[in-house]
C-alpha cells in the first residue's frame, strides 16, 4: 500500500514540479479560447432557453482541459520513464501491476482535477454559472478524467516514441474533443456527424459536466452517465491488462 | 531455504532462445559470480529474476516465487540493472527517498546518507540526476538497489564506467555487505574482482550453464591448464628448440607453456647461452580469465 501511495505522490510531484507547463499552460489556452470564441461567437444560439454562450462555453472549456491533461499526464509519464529507463524501478518494486496501474491513473485524474479547478477559477469571470449539481460535476469530472487517463496509459504503454504519442493526440484526442460539443450544441449536427457525435464518449462527459452548471443538457444525463461509466471500465480494463502482461514494458 | 532458486528457466525472444533450461541454487550468504560473454544470457536471467522479463519456469527469491508472490519476492531483492536508468525529475536524495517509499521503508535517513557517502555522491546529494556523469548515475543505481537493505543483491556490471579509485571503494562496500550477511550475485567484466570476492562461480554461454562450482573446485578442475612463462625481449631471434612451447606471440612478448621448475631453469639457461637479453619475465598461474576462456572454448 505504501509503494502505491508513494508512486501517486511521486507522479503528483512530477507534474507539480513543472506547474508552469502543466497547470498555467492549460489555463492560458482556455483563456485564449474564451477570448476568441467567447467574444466572437457570443451571439450564437445555444438552443437552450436562458443559457448564454459564455455559460455554455465555460464548462466545456474546463472539461476540455481536464480531459487533455489527464491524457497528457499518464501518457507522457509512461513514455518518459520508458525513454529514461526509470520505469524499471517501478517494475522491480514490490507493487502489484494493479497498484502500479491505479497509481498512474489516480495521479492523472488528480492533474485533471487541479487543471480543471485552475481553469475554472481563471475563466469563470467571463460569465460562468455557479455550480448547481455537484454530483454531476464530480461524477463526470472523475469518470471523464479516468477515461482519458486510461487512454493515456494505453498509448504510453504501446508507443515507443514521442511522435507516436503526438500522432494519437492530433488524430484521435483533439478531433474527439472538438466534436464533443465544447463550442456548440451537438444537436446542431445532422446525418453522419450527428451519429458520430452520439457515439463519442467525450460528448456525454462534456454534456453531463455542463449540466452540473446550467441544468440543461443536449442528451439524457442518466444515459450519458451509464455510457461514460461503461466506457471508463472498458478502457481501464484494457489498460490494466496491458500493464499486467507487461506489453511493450517487459521484455 | 535458498536465497535464490532458478528452476528450468527458459526465455525466448521470438525464435531466439536466450535462456535454455537454466537451473541453479544459491545459498544464503554466498557471493556468486555469474560469468559469460556478451549475449550469453546473463542480463536476460537477471531481468527475469527482477520481474522485468516474462519467462517460462520458476524463480524463487528468499523462498518466494517471483510470479505468485511478487510483493514478498521483490521486497527481498535489490537489483542494479545494466542499462543506465534515472528519473530526470528527481535529485539524488529524492530518487533514494522515492525508492525507499516504493519499498515501504520509512525513517531511513541515516542509512541513505551512509549509502550516499559510500557511493561518493555526498557533494551531488541535491543535484538533479540528469546532471550526473555516467559513472555517478551508475553509483546512484547501486545506492537505489540498497535503500531497503535487501537480503539478496544482484549487481549487473555495477562498475562499468566507474573510476578505478571509486571502483575499489565500491567493491570494499559490497564486500562489507556480504560480510554482514547479504547474498550477492554479481556479473562484471573485471574478472580479477570476481576472483577476489566470489566464493562460487557460475558460467553461462549461449543461454546454458556450462559450469557452476565453488572457486576452489573450479581452479582444481582446471589444474590441467598450464602455468605460463611470459617473457619480453627485443632480440629478433628466438631459440628453435623452444618454439614448440610458445602458446602466444605478441610483438616482442612471448607466452611459453611451463610444466615444472626444472623446465624453467632449462629455458632460462638456453636464453643465456644464446645471448638473448630478457627484459621482462613473469610466471603466471592460470587465472580465472584463463579458466573462463577454457570453458567457453571447450
Amino acid at each position: 500500500m505504501q509503494g502505491f501511495l508513494q508512486l501517486i505522490k511521486k507522479e503528483v510531484y512530477r507534474f507539480m514540479s513543472i506547474w508552469g507547463q502543466t497547470v498555467l499552460g492549460p489555463l492560458s489556452s482556455a483563456l485564449l479560447y474564451q477570448f476568441i470564441f467567447g467574444k466572437q461567437l457570443a451571439s450564437i444560439s445555444t438552443d437552450m432557453p436562458g443559457v448564454t454562450y459564455a455559460e455554455f462555453l465555460i464548462p466545456g472549456l474546463v472539461m476540455m482541459q481536464v480531459l487533455l491533461n489527464a491524457f497528457s499526464n499518464s501518457s507522457s509519464s509512461i513514455i518518459q520513464s520508458k525513454y529514461t529507463g526509470s520505469i524499471i524501478y517501478v517494475l522491480m518494486a514490490p507493487i502489484t501491476p494493479f497498484s502500479i496501474y491505479s497509481a498512474y491513473l489516480i495521479a492523472a485524474i488528480i492533474r485533471g482535477l487541479i487543471v480543471g479547478i485552475a481553469v475554472f477559477l481563471g475563466i469563470m469571470w467571463f460569465g460562468a454559472n455557479v455550480p448547481k449539481c455537484w454530483i454531476a460535476i464530480l461524477y463526470f469530472l472523475i469518470f471523464g478524467a479516468s477515461i482519458t487517463a486510461g487512454l493515456g496509459l494505453i498509448v504510453g504503454i504501446l508507443c515507443d516514441k514521442f511522435d507516436q504519442l503526438g500522432g494519437f493526440q492530433s488524430f484521435v484526442m483533439v478531433p474527439l474533443i472538438y466534436l464533443s460539443g465544447v463550442f456548440f450544441n451537438p444537436h446542431n449536427f445532422s446525418g453522419m456527424w450527428q451519429l458520430a457525435t452520439r457515439l463519442n464518449p467525450f460528448m456525454y462527459i462534456v454534456d453531463g459536466f455542463r449540466y452540473g452548471f446550467i441544468q440543461h443538457s443536449s442528451y439524457n444525463v442518466e444515459f450519458g452517465a451509464i455510457f461514460v461509466f461503461i466506457f471508463a471500465l472498458l478502457i481501464n480494463g484494457v489498460g490494466y491488462l496491458l500493464m499486467k502482461k507487461g506489453i511493450k514494458i517487459k521484455h | 531455504m535458498y536465497a535464490l532458486e532458478i528452476n528450468h528457466v527458459v526465455k525466448r525472444y521470438g525464435s531466439f532462445t536466450a535462456l535454455n533450461d537454466i537451473n541453479f541454487k544459491i545459498e544464503a550468504g554466498e557471493f556468486v559470480g555469474l560469468l559469460g560473454v556478451n549475449g550469453a544470457g546473463k542480463t536476460s536471467l537477471i531481468s527475469s529474476i527482477a520481474g522485468i522479463n516474462n519467462f517460462e519456469g520458476e524463480i524463487k527469491v528468499a523462498g518466494y516465487n517471483v510470479i505468485s508472490e511478487v510483493v514478498k519476492s521483490k521486497q527481498s531483492l535489490g537489483v542494479v540493472p545494466q542499462e543506465l536508468a534515472f528519473d530526470p525529475f528527481l535529485t539524488v536524495y529524492q530518487a533514494l527517498k522515492f525508492q525507499s517509499g516504493l519499498y515501504g521503508v520509512k525513517n531511513n535517513k541515516e542509512w541513505l546518507f551512509e549509502v550516499i557517502e559510500r557511493m561518493h555522491l555526498t557533494d551531488k546529494i541535491n543535484s538533479n540526476t540528469r546532471t550526473l556523469s555516467g559513472g555517478m548515475k551508475r553509483r546512484l543505481m547501486v545506492a537505489q538497489a540498497l535503500v531497503h537493505k535487501p537480503p539478496v543483491i544482484i549487481l549487473d556490471e555495477p562498475t562499468t564506467g566507474v573510476d578505478v579509485e571509486i571502483r575499489q571503494s565500491l567493491w570494499g562496500f559490497i564486500a562489507q555487505l556480504h560480510k554482514s550477511g547479504h547474498t550477492i550475485l554479481l556479473t562484471t567484466h573485471y574478472l580479477e574482482e570476481v576472483e577476489k570476492l566470489c566464493n562460487k562461480i557460475i558460467m553461462i554461454d549461449k543461454g546454458k550453464i556450462i559450469s557452476q562450482s565453488t572457486k576452489e573446485n573450479l581452479i582444481a578442475e582446471c589444474s590441467t591448464l598450464p602455468t605460463t612463462l611470459e617473457i619480453e625481449t627485443q632480440d629478433a631471434k628466438f631459440i628453435d628448440s623452444l618454439e614448440h612451447l610458445i602458446l602466444k606471440k605478441d610483438g616482442s612478448s612471448f607466452t611459453l607453456k611451463l610444466e615444472n621448475n626444472e623446465q624453467l631453469l632449462d629455458i632460462l639457461n638456453q636464453f643465456r647461452d644464446a645471448g638473448i637479453i630478457l627484459e621482462n619475465i613473469n610466471i603466471k598461474k592460470p587465472s580465472l580469465e584463463d579458466i573462463f576462456i577454457h570453458f567457453i572454448h571447450r
